[in-house]
């Protein structure tokens, strides 16, 4: 692999989140980072954004690339918000590490007119062979602390996102699935097959049901 | 709130401003307040830092808290004890770079450190104006600074308002105020309106001066005054700007030495702490002025009838940097937020940290390499 997996993955989210979302459109970046996307989406679609995170080093970033950013948690300050105040959230990579993911999905629906979810896929077959074949937790260039340094990582699969997306009318505008090198597509049997994966969501029917 | 760490400056260091010297602006034109009194002429006095660019548009205004000054970075002799109240801040490559930045600071309308306040003498009567100097806003605060920057200092626009606490609030009033005079704002360890608990501090302190048998009605001779009121308001406001984990950390249980004269001498080193912090207070500020300033403070309310912050906030033109500091029980944590939230609720450009430091409201005054980082890159971006 010639390029690392956090770059490819930047990429991924990259062209396929700037593809959705147009000029001018307002933004919030639910676990922005370092505001790398939100930066690339400024430059590109001029877009009115706003990043999330809870780190400070993060934030620190943010501020130096000119993102504006709010230092706290993505559930508390979705709260601020009137409905359909943004034209689109972005959670890109940070389910994993929500404390109430469904919550913060239905928030982020209400405050967001589209809503961009994407994670690594841990229904992926290597996924599965590596806990299955070393008995231990996935460690690997995506996920490189060890358990005790870790924080506290819901392993969310396409199979199951789907399922809760299916269970509450979130209708699935788009939804991409990218094999093990996060970069080829992936159509068919994406549970066992993607190593990562892009959803457009709505909620066509008004708020999400609980 | 002005007591930076203790810097003692032996030398002029490469990355100090300094020798400074203050100037003062005599404006000539009745300046008009808020509660509708004027005053024929007032002067304000200010020091600068660095130098201005070619088109004038590199200038950084910094505003004091309620116990500060105009004197906020360098020294005025060699043999000052301390630097400005902000010279960890201010300098040749630090976080408001003066190699970069002309940087302003000058006293607030109302205050004792030169400019006209209630000890300043009415040219109409010839008499002190103690408690007949008109009742005092913050936004007079700002009116009167932008006569000197506008006018006297003939400056088309500020880069930057940068301040905490009492400089914080007019830091956003000078945003709403004059939306396209102002290209950046850093609010920090502020409210757009304080709480009860604030307001309820200040009371005990102004209570603490105007039952001093000294104060008179506010007409007490130059020199004299109810120091004993003064320092009791200081002493208890300072354990305001600090936090229970600060002042542990300082000073935990720890004694003075040897035995005390009688049982209710200070002994706890905390208690010297604090009769120190009043003495030096009473040398160098007027009680009227702060009987003004706490008014100032708690009146200041940029909130709608309705409790929503919009109306003020809309008006803003200026990216903000608001910080807010997780130990400040003064201006706490949300209150910061609230400020944000509301900017990003009117489409505007804002960010907000949050800094985990101890040392409480305070904070915003002490060496904080996070803060430092995030004034300077948020000015360069």
């Amino acid at each position: 692999m010639s390029l690392k997996r956090t770059t490819v993955k930047r990429e991924a989210d990259f062209q396929i989140i700037t593809g959705w979302i147009e000029s001018h459109n307002r933004v919030l970046d639910l676990g922005c980072g370092r505001g790398i996307l939100l930066e690339h989406l400024k430059n590109d679609k001029d877009v009115y954004g706003v990043g999330v995170d809870v780190n400070l080093d993060k934030v620190k970033s943010c501020v130096k690339r000119g993102v504006p950013v709010y230092q706290g948690d993505a559930e508390s300050i979705l709260n601020e918000f009137d409905d359909a105040y943004f034209d689109w959230v972005i959670l890109s990579r940070t389910l994993q590490e929500l404390i109430r993911p469904g919550r913060v999905i239905r928030e982020a629906l209400r405050v967001g007119r589209n809503l961009a979810v994407s994670f690594v896929n841990h229904g992926f077959w290597r996924n599965r062979a590596s806990v299955l074949l070393t008995g231990s937790r996935i460690r690997n260039e995506v996920f490189p602390q060890s358990w005790d340094e870790s924080p506290p990582i819901n392993q969310v699969t396409v199979h199951d996102f789907e399922a809760f997306c299916d269970a509450r009318g979130i209708h699935r505008a788009a939804s991409i699935y990218l094999g093990g090198d996060w970069r080829t597509p992936c159509r068919r049997f994406p549970n066992i097959r993607a190593g990562y994966a892009l959803y457009h969501l709505t909620s066509p029917n008004g708020p999400v049901l609980e | 709130m002005n007591d930076a760490e203790v810097q003692i400056l032996t030398e002029r260091e490469p990355g100090e401003v300094g020798l400074v010297r203050w100037e003062d602006f005599h404006s000539r034109t009745p300046f008009t307040f808020d509660c509708g009194e004027s005053i024929p002429e007032f002067t304000l006095r200010y020091e600068t830092y660095g130098r201005l660019n070619r088109t004038r548009d590199n200038a950084i205004l910094i505003c004091h808290a309620l116990s500060g000054d105009h004197h906020c970075a360098g020294v005025h002799s060699l043999n000052d004890r301390k630097p400005g109240w902000w010279n960890n801040f201010i300098g040749p490559g630090k976080a408001v770079d003066t190699n970069r930045y002309f940087v302003i600071c000058s006293n607030c309308i109302g205050g004792c450190q030169g400019s006209t306040g209630p000890s300043s003498t009415d040219p109409r009567s010839g008499e002190p104006y103690n408690l007949r100097f008109p009742m005092l806003t913050i936004r007079d605060m700002v009116r009167t600074q932008h006569r000197l920057v506008r006018d006297h200092l003939d400056l088309p626009r500020l880069f930057a308002v940068i301040g905490g606490s009492m400089g914080g609030m007019q830091v956003l009033q000078w945003a709403i105020e004059y939306p396209e005079y102002v290209h950046k704002i850093i609010p920090l360890a502020t409210t757009g309106r304080q709480n009860a608990q604030s307001i309820a501090f200040d009371e005990v302190g102004r209570f603490a001066i105007m039952r001093d048998s000294e104060w008179k009605n506010g007409d007490y001779d130059p020199g004299a005054g109810p120091n004993v009121g003064l320092a009791v308001a200081r002493m208890m406001a300072h354990i305001t700007y600090l936090s229970d984990q600060g002042l542990e950390e300082k000073f935990g249980r720890s004694r003075k030495a040897g035995p005390g004269r009688t049982f209710f001498e200070p002994e706890f080193n905390v208690e010297s702490y604090l009769r120190h912090q009043g003495a030096s207070f009473i040398n160098r500020f007027d009680a009227n002025t702060y009987l003004y300033f706490t008014k100032a403070l708690n009146r200041f309310d940029l909130y709608a009838p309705d409790g929503s912050l919009e109306d003020s906030m809309r008006q803003i033109r200026a990216g903000a940097l608001v910080v807010g500091f997780t130990s400040d029980w003064l201006f706490p944590p949300a209150q910061n937020r609230d400020l944000v939230h509301a900017l990003l609720r009117c489409g505007k450009t804002a960010s907000y940290a949050e800094l985990g430091m101890t040392l409480g409201h305070d904070s915003f005054l002490v060496h904080a390499p996070d803060l430092y980082r995030l004034i300077s890159t948020f000015l360069a971006s």
